[in-house]
């Protein structure tokens, strides 16, 4: 494209905007509102799935002891399971912090312990935390090959349902996301068609003296993608002033709890909001123009 | 001389529109020859296809049969592109509303094809008064063009259609929407445009405007049905 046509496209632009200028600032507001939207979901399903990933990484096995395991053996046990490979942490749970916490898991209904008579037929255990999720699964077939182990369970159950939620959330995530990309492209292509068609005769009258067709699109294309870039750079600001505020928030509250770190994160975030934005908006008028290049 | 070159060839045109289940033809068949400085009127009542003809000469509409040889360019092998390219070179239109742009000046409504054709700025400007001048407005080139009488504003639509010098020149009832002394102006333009050796077409339903031509056509029910020199009266009803 030449710098003389690609001036004349800019001025062409920039007049349109303004001609249309409540219709544009509508359309700039409404399209940020649905990025914002877009955005807030896209920063929840990308949180959802470190929390998820974090999650899966925390692998645990509980260890459950023979009965009659004397505390000099536990000890020793301890220090051999330190030592396997892959092991972050091992703690000692004893028979009476087991029953505590059934008891606890129990809530009200702990009242049917009575009819244990106050035995505790729980075992001694220990709860290993492995590095890797890879390891679990042999780490625990080495642990049940030790002396006076009576049994190690990891959470296979539990890991299995937490695949599925984070499948599920990814899935709705991604549907939600497509949806608010159509609701954009909506809006986008309907402010378009309104120039449009309030220049339908000025684009016949462009077609009659030999304007190509791209020579037409263009000018509407542009004013798409600048509706697109400033609803997106609006969205962008409020989402990133909100992610910081949230992100301190919670950390101020909740310290472990694992968010996404702001930088790099946001500005992956604000490339695609904007970018998407404007990708949006051609493609809005681009949509919008088709029914009227037809003389 | 260039008086025989042949410019425009129809061989069989039609033009077929669906409504429901039927197919109706706007054009059932047309065998045209215009000549090179050939100065034709193109008649007929409204509904007879003439804009349809009209639409297909200056290449704003595909024929559904048939073949159109523009200057020995057969027009359905071009693509959308080389269509724009040809109205902009090769046609000039103008129109009964005029269609100029409200928002800009005279002269930039005329300088607009040169915009298409890619011309500098300058040399846009220079041309647009030139052609500004040769329809005897040059003093008005910075009017809107609601600033402009009827007569005035189809004045700059024709220096508008011959800025990029074409060699045909398409008019569509250019003197509808005009009183009787800008009627004679505007066709006086023609004629000189016709002398200077550019092929004119005119569409109108007026005898009078028609009488201008070298050639009368009449259309009727999508056919050419009677095709006569200068001289004959062609009641359209």
């Amino acid at each position: 494209m030449k710098i003389r046509t690609l001036e004349y496209f800019v001025r062409e632009v920039f007049l349109s905007l303004k001609r249309n200028n409540w219709m544009s600032v509508a359309s700039v507001g409404t399209v940020a509102v649905s990025l914002f939207i877009f955005g807030m979901f896209l920063m929840l399903v990308l949180n959802m799935n470190k929390m998820a990933e974090s999650l899966e990484s925390q692998v645990q096995i509980n260890v459950y002891l023979e009965e009659g395991t004397t505390s000099s053996e536990i000890r020793s046990l301890e220090a051999e399971l330190n030592d396997m490979q892959g092991v972050e942490k091992v703690t000692f749970v004893s028979k009476d912090e087991a029953m505590e916490r059934f008891k606890e898991r129990l809530g009200d209904q702990s009242s049917i312990l009575d009819a244990l008579d106050d035995t505790n037929p729980l075992p001694d255990g220990f709860e290993v935390m492995i590095t890797q999720p890879e390891l679990v699964e042999t780490a625990a077939k080495n642990i049940e090959q030790h002396k006076h182990v009576e049994s190690a369970k990891y959470g296979q159950d539990v890991m299995e349902h937490l695949f599925d939620i984070t499948r599920l959330i990814r899935f709705f995530g991604l549907v939600l996301m497509l949806f608010l990309a159509g609701a954009t492209l909506f809006i986008i292509s309907n402010t378009i068609r309104l120039t449009v068609f309030a220049r339908r005769k000025e684009i016949a009258i462009m077609k009659y003296v030999g304007a190509t067709d791209w020579f037409i699109r263009w000018p509407f294309m542009m004013e798409g993608m600048v509706l697109g870039l400033f609803g997106g750079i609006l969205a962008n600001i409020i989402l990133r002033f909100g992610y910081s505020a949230l992100v301190s928030e919670i950390y101020s509250a909740l310290a472990f709890f694992p968010l996404i770190p702001e930088q790099p994160f946001l500005n992956y975030i604000s490339i695609v909001v904007v970018f998407g934005g404007m990708a949006i908006g051609a493609m809005g008028s681009t949509i919008s123009l088709k029914r009227f290049l037809e003389v | 001389m260039a008086e025989e070159k042949i410019t425009i060839a129809l061989r069989g045109i039609k033009k077929l529109y669906r409504i429901g289940d039927q197919e109706v033809a706007a054009l059932g068949g047309i065998d045209l020859d215009i000549k090179n400085g050939e100065f034709t009127a193109l008649m007929g009542p409204s509904g007879s296809g003439k804009s349809t003809l009209m639409n297909i000469l200056g290449c704003l509409d595909r024929p559904s049969e048939g073949s159109y040889r523009l200057d020995g360019r057969e027009v359905a092998n071009l693509s959308d592109d080389e269509l724009a390219r040809t109205r902009n070179q090769q046609i000039g239109f103008v129109f009964q509303n005029f269609n100029l742009l409200s928002r800009i000046s005279a002269v930039d409504n005329v300088a607009l094809p040169l915009v298409y054709a890619g011309v500098k700025a300058a040399e846009r400007k220079r041309r647009a008064m030139e052609v500004l001048e040769m329809v005897g407005l040059a003093d008005r080139a910075n009017h809107q063009p609601n600033e402009l009488s009827g007569g005035q504003r189809q004045r700059v639509a024709i220096a508008r259609a011959l800025v990029n010098n074409p060699e045909i020149i398409m008019a569509d009832e250019p003197t509808g929407n005009l009183d009787t002394k800008s009627t004679a102006e505007i066709l006086d333009v023609f004629t000189r445009l016709h002398e200077m050796g550019r092929t004119v077409i005119l569409v109108t339903h007026e005898p009078e405007v028609a009488m201008r031509a070298n050639r009368q056509l009449l259309v009727r029910d999508g056919l050419i049905t009677r095709d006569e020199g200068r001289g004959v009266v062609l009641d359209v009803v």
